[in-house]
């Protein structure tokens, strides 16, 4: 029996107390199978959508998970009705495949706020799965209702700022105190960022800080100019340089400037990241019909055996590439109908669990 | 979603894994053993959420649909075991998340092992389990958890 | 030990062993194993030779007992004057309870009074807060008001015992409630002796009984060495404690390290505050583990002495001897018990506490065996006393000072655990101080990464515990444990709500709101909060008034 996502979906669209649990069930399937994604996506045109998906990212240690502790708490008392999701990602180990994802513990007082919803996901180790992973539960955050979701990062490798990119806007944590701050941003975070936040804003070194990173971001600006980088994403072509920020999120200071940006920056670009995400999705769905044709084509061609055989004949001359190919468009018309019926998916036994017994 | 079938996929043999929260409900702060038994179910290949210490029965069990784990592992050495326990037994059941394995430690005598037991309490490993039996035994609980629900 | 010349005779009579005897005694008998090391992890060498120690300087390193740097004890006749106070940890349930339990252990010659209270009482909630559900009178006494602190020390006359209180969040509190029963009982508060824990940097790091964050946390700690100096002269205002961060998983010379990088971060927050050294230092007390590697531990209580009386003398500049001398309580290792064959405790404990007075220790406390299990039955509780007493009375350790001194090993094993819990110091120092690398998580996850390593060894099989991954007998379990009943907490529940409808309620409320209004200046909270108890104000009531101010903090590593 296929789990099915229509039910969850509609389970969720109900409301009610097994709302929470569909949605964090189908948070599950769209991890463990990313490639899945596109059965959410498809009609889901109409479903409500966070206004602001934000990427925070930093170093280890910079304090994202406190930031957005703390953003949290501030957006929930500016609006008392909204909801909010927050998706923290943590490395799996590369060993053994296992995680300890202790995001949490820095968001506990949240836990049993009705409206946040608090996700921690391991990265997994494949970049394309994990990007679709964080894609699919941020839909589910949005049928969900939750107004804005942060997803959290650990910028230290690419995949990690990948993620982030995926977000509407980028906010990037740097914390005093930590010689790997300004290399980040040299190892390429800083053109990710579109908004920067220099944490523990309390210590002395902070405002040092703040200075070197307001020049490497001038001279990376001259550098805009210069060479162009970015002149194929229009959201990089503002002439704008990205704020910077201090605050010391554990102690709540500064936090509501951001706060305020932030819902600046929700209004003014709402209409350019429903482009953005409306690519997005077209982008995730044309990567799933090429994959759709190309397991169908691999089907007609026949897999080891037969499948040399039938490419033999070009290689031998006895068909052309076009005809051979041709032909395939062919036959995979009139044997559609029966591939459908092979496409079910198999049970496991996560997709057996209570919710979707019935 | 009939009409969108053409799109899904044969599924790929799934990245199933399995997804635990250690949690440290009431008081007390030590939480070497929770900490220690996050470490060897993450190199068991366990996603393992950790929640940190002086935490509700309500805070853990909201955790633990959101995070949609497979089980629950308390860690307490205060002895209040018997009303911590059982009142995140009873919020799991108000919420209709039974099929959450619930499976505990510390400091907890035999005679209330048997009595966690029988309200629900799946397993309880008591201070110098070896980790290889903790693994062994939370992999038999969540097959047996997955053919029951199957 | 004399000359170069004597040191190269032994070179060469070593040489000589190694390449002659040695060499064919481990060709044919090879060693148990390839690297020999101690619980913590430290390597030992087959053989310690005379010029490893450290003869060379004896007078800079050792010196005599009861002087600088108080290597070899910090009393000159040690226990050949007087035994160490045999101080047995002791609370459950409700104070009559307790106070049952502490009129039995003196009876039985215990020295000391060492009260353990329960969760909440610690963390300040009352009885009849939801947050306290399950936890009261579990793991100690529950004292929500001076009612119960009267019923805790009924017919125990405060001028005659000393009392050690394991509190730190709520300290102020429990130190007040104490000076005003004594007060009751017609005693002055100078006459009294005791030690509180009022250790908070440690809960952070290790224990996590902490309410509010660390800056208001430090100012309360400052606010008691403040009044007790001026008026509870006789009073260790607090333990600083290295046994609760061993008990989490650190190293000996870590457990060593943190703790003095600790009383560093008190003795600065001290100074700020206007104290001088000299006058709060001698008050300092420091609390450490001891477990069941003898030499190792050993060589980490004389460490400690050595190092602190340097810090105490060079860094801050301490005059009086008293105030360079680390005078240290020592409970036994509750993470060595073990819930497999635990008459087994019985020896491991009997080793820690050896381990402890062979390192001078002034206090000490040894675990029951049962306390793996459950809250020790007052058999169990009697027989580690008597360990104690058969150590002090029957073993003749106590007849000479720091008997150890002098083992090649012993010596060289000091050596470097000062080395090393030095460089943590130091460590910790270049991260900005202690509550900043508390902050950054540095001090936990170091802590986590050892108890992570030792565990690994015993999975692996590389160490033994004996009953647990070798030695394994399957016999079921046969012994009576101690349980505090579910039902205790109605009958303090009830009591709580009692003290709270017979008080005088303007009186309360006004004693909670000065000490809001002093709480949200600089003065000095301990007369206020002495008010606020002799109001019948709870540990709730009082933490809440503090904390709407000072805020709770929660676990951000």
């Amino acid at each position: 029996m296929a789990v099915s996502i229509e039910k969850l979906v509609k389970q969720i669209q109900e409301g009610g107390p097994l709302s929470c649990r569909a949605a964090a069930r189908l948070m599950t399937i769209l991890t463990d199978e990313p490639q899945r994604l596109v059965e959410l996506l498809a009609g889901s045109q109409h479903w409500p959508q966070p206004s602001l998906v934000l990427g925070v990212t930093g170093a280890p240690g910079s304090g994202k998970s406190t930031l957005v502790d703390h953003l949290a708490i501030d957006y929930r008392l500016r609006y008392p009705d909204k909801k909010i999701g927050i998706i923290a990602v943590d490395p799996s180990s590369p060993f053994t495949g296992g995680a300890i994802l202790g995001d949490r513990v820095r968001m506990m007082r949240h836990s049993t706020d009705p409206n946040i919803f608090i996700r921690s996901l391991a990265s997994r180790g494949h970049l394309g799965g994990l990007t679709l992973g964080v894609r699919g539960i941020v839909r589910v955050m949005g049928l969900l209702g939750c107004d804005v979701v942060f997803i959290e990062t650990v910028g230290v490798g690419q995949s990690e700022v990948e993620i982030a990119k995926s977000a509407d806007t980028v906010l990037i944590v740097l914390a005093p105190g930590q010689g790997d701050s300004v290399q980040l941003l040299k190892a390429g975070l800083m053109e990710a960022g579109d908004l920067f936040v220099v944490n523990k804003g309390d210590r002395p070194e902070a405002l040092q800080l703040r200075q070197q990173l307001l020049m490497t971001l001038r001279t990376a600006s001259l550098a805009t100019s210069d060479h162009h980088w970015g002149h194929q994403d229009p959201a990089n072509q503002s002439s704008e340089l990205p704020n910077v920020y201090v605050c010391s999120a554990a102690h709540h200071e500064g936090i509501e400037a951001i706060t305020s940006e932030l819902q600046r920056l929700t209004e003014h670009k709402s209409s350019e990241w429903q482009t953005k995400r409306q690519a997005h999705a077209l982008a995730e769905i044309r990567q799933a019909v090429f994959e759709e044709v190309q397991r169908r084509v691999e089907g007609i061609i026949g897999s080891n055996g037969t499948g040399e055989a039938n490419l033999r004949t070009i290689l031998d001359g006895s068909k052309s590439l076009k005809c051979f190919v041709d032909d395939l468009l062919q036959r995979s018309n009139t044997t559609s109908q029966a591939n459908i019926g092979n496409t079910e998916f198999s049970v496991t036994a996560e997709d057996n669990g209570y919710l979707v017994k019935q | 979603m009939g009409d969108n079938k053409p799109l899904q996929r044969t599924a790929v043999k799934t990245s199933q894994k399995h997804r635990i929260l250690i949690a440290k409900p009431g008081l007390d702060g030590h939480d070497r053993g929770a900490k220690y038994v996050a470490h060897i179910l993450r190199d068991a290949g366990f996603e393992v959420i950790y929640t940190g210490i002086r935490r509700t029965p309500e805070q853990i069990v909201d955790a633990a649909i959101q995070e949609d784990v497979q089980g629950i592992g308390l860690s307490l050495l205060s002895g209040a075991h018997n009303v911590l326990f059982q009142r995140v037994l009873e919020l799991l059941r108000d919420q209709q998340a039974e099929d959450i394995v619930v499976f505990g430690g510390g400091t907890i005598p035999p005679s209330d092992i048997a009595k966690l037991k029988e309200i629900g309490v799946a397993e309880i490993f008591t201070p110098g389990t070896p980790a290889r039996e903790i693994v062994e035994t939370l992999h038999t609980l969540l097959d047996e958890r997955a053919a029951v629900f199957a | 030990m004399d000359t170069l010349l004597n040191s190269n005779r032994i070179d060469a009579a070593h040489k000589c062993w190694n390449d002659g005897l040695l060499a064919k005694t481990l060709a044919k008998f090879p060693e148990q194993r390839q690297q020999f090391v101690t619980a913590s992890g430290h390597p030992v060498e087959r053989l310690y030779k005379p010029e490893e120690g450290s003869e060379g300087n004896y007078v800079e390193q050792l010196g005599f007992p009861g002087e600088y740097p108080f290597t070899r004890g910090v009393q000159p006749t040690m226990y050949r004057g007087r035994y160490w106070t045999m101080r047995q940890y002791a609370g459950f349930a409700t104070a009559e309870e307790s106070n049952q339990r502490y009129k039995y252990l003196l009876e039985q010659g215990t020295t000391g009074l060492s009260v353990a209270f329960d969760l909440p009482t610690q963390i300040g909630y009352d009885s009849d807060d939801p947050i306290s559900a399950g936890e009261v009178g579990k793991v100690g006494v529950a004292i929500d008001s001076l009612a119960d602190m009267e019923a805790l020390f009924a017919g125990i006359p405060l001028d005659k015992v000393s009392t050690s209180m394991t509190i730190n969040s709520t300290a102020a509190i429990l130190l007040a409630m104490y000076i005003v029963v004594a007060e009751k009982q017609g005693v002055t508060p100078e006459k009294l002796n005791g030690t509180i824990q009022n250790d908070i940097l440690k809960e952070y790091i290790a224990r996590g009984t902490y309410r509010f964050p660390p800056g208001p946390s430090l100012r309360l700690t400052s606010d008691i060495f403040a009044y007790c100096t001026e008026h509870v002269p006789n009073w260790n205002t607090i333990s600083i404690s290295g046994y609760h961060i061993r008990e989490a998983g650190s190293t000996a010379a870590q457990e060593i390290g943190f703790t003095l990088a600790n009383a560093i971060c008190y003795i600065n927050t001290a100074l700020k505050a206007g104290l001088k050294i000299d006058d709060f230092a001698p008050r300092l007390a420091f609390f450490f583990a001891a477990h069941s590697d003898l030499f190792e531990e050993v060589a980490k209580f004389r460490a400690a002495r050595r190092l602190y009386a340097s810090i105490m003398k060079n860094r801050f500049e301490a005059t009086n001897p008293k105030s360079q001398m680390l005078r240290f309580h020592t409970q036994t290792g509750g993470v060595t018990l073990t819930a497999q064959q635990p008459d087994n405790n019985v020896v491991r404990v009997t080793l820690q506490a050896l381990a402890a007075v062979l390192g001078g220790t002034q206090s000490l406390h040894t675990n029951s065996k049962d306390e793996a299990l459950a809250l020790p039955t007052e058999e169990s509780v009697t027989v580690a006393l008597r360990t104690q007493q058969v150590i002090a009375y029957e073993s003749g350790v106590t007849n000479t000072i720091d008997p150890l001194a002098g083992s090649y090993f012993v010596e060289q094993l000091t050596d470097d655990i000062e080395r090393e819990a030095n460089e943590i110091i130091l460590e910790i120092e270049n991260r900005g101080g202690m509550v900043a690398a508390i902050e950054q998580g540095y001090v936990q996850d170091q802590i986590e990464q050892s108890a992570y390593r030792f565990g690994q060894s015993i999975d692996s099989g590389e160490r033994t515990i004996v009953g647990v991954n070798k030695f394994v007998s399957k016999e079921p379990l046969a012994m009576n444990l101690f349980q505090v009943s579910d039902t205790i907490a109605q009958r303090q529940i009830e009591s709580v709500r009692r003290v709270r409808a017979e008080r005088d309620q303007a009186r309360t409320t006004a004693a909670l709101e000065a000490l809001r209004q002093a709480a949200a200046g600089h003065d000095n909270l301990m007369p206020l909060i002495l008010e606020a108890v002799r109001a019948y104000a709870t540990v709730g009531e009082i933490c809440s008034t503090l904390g709407a101010l000072f805020g709770d903090y929660t676990e951000s590593n």
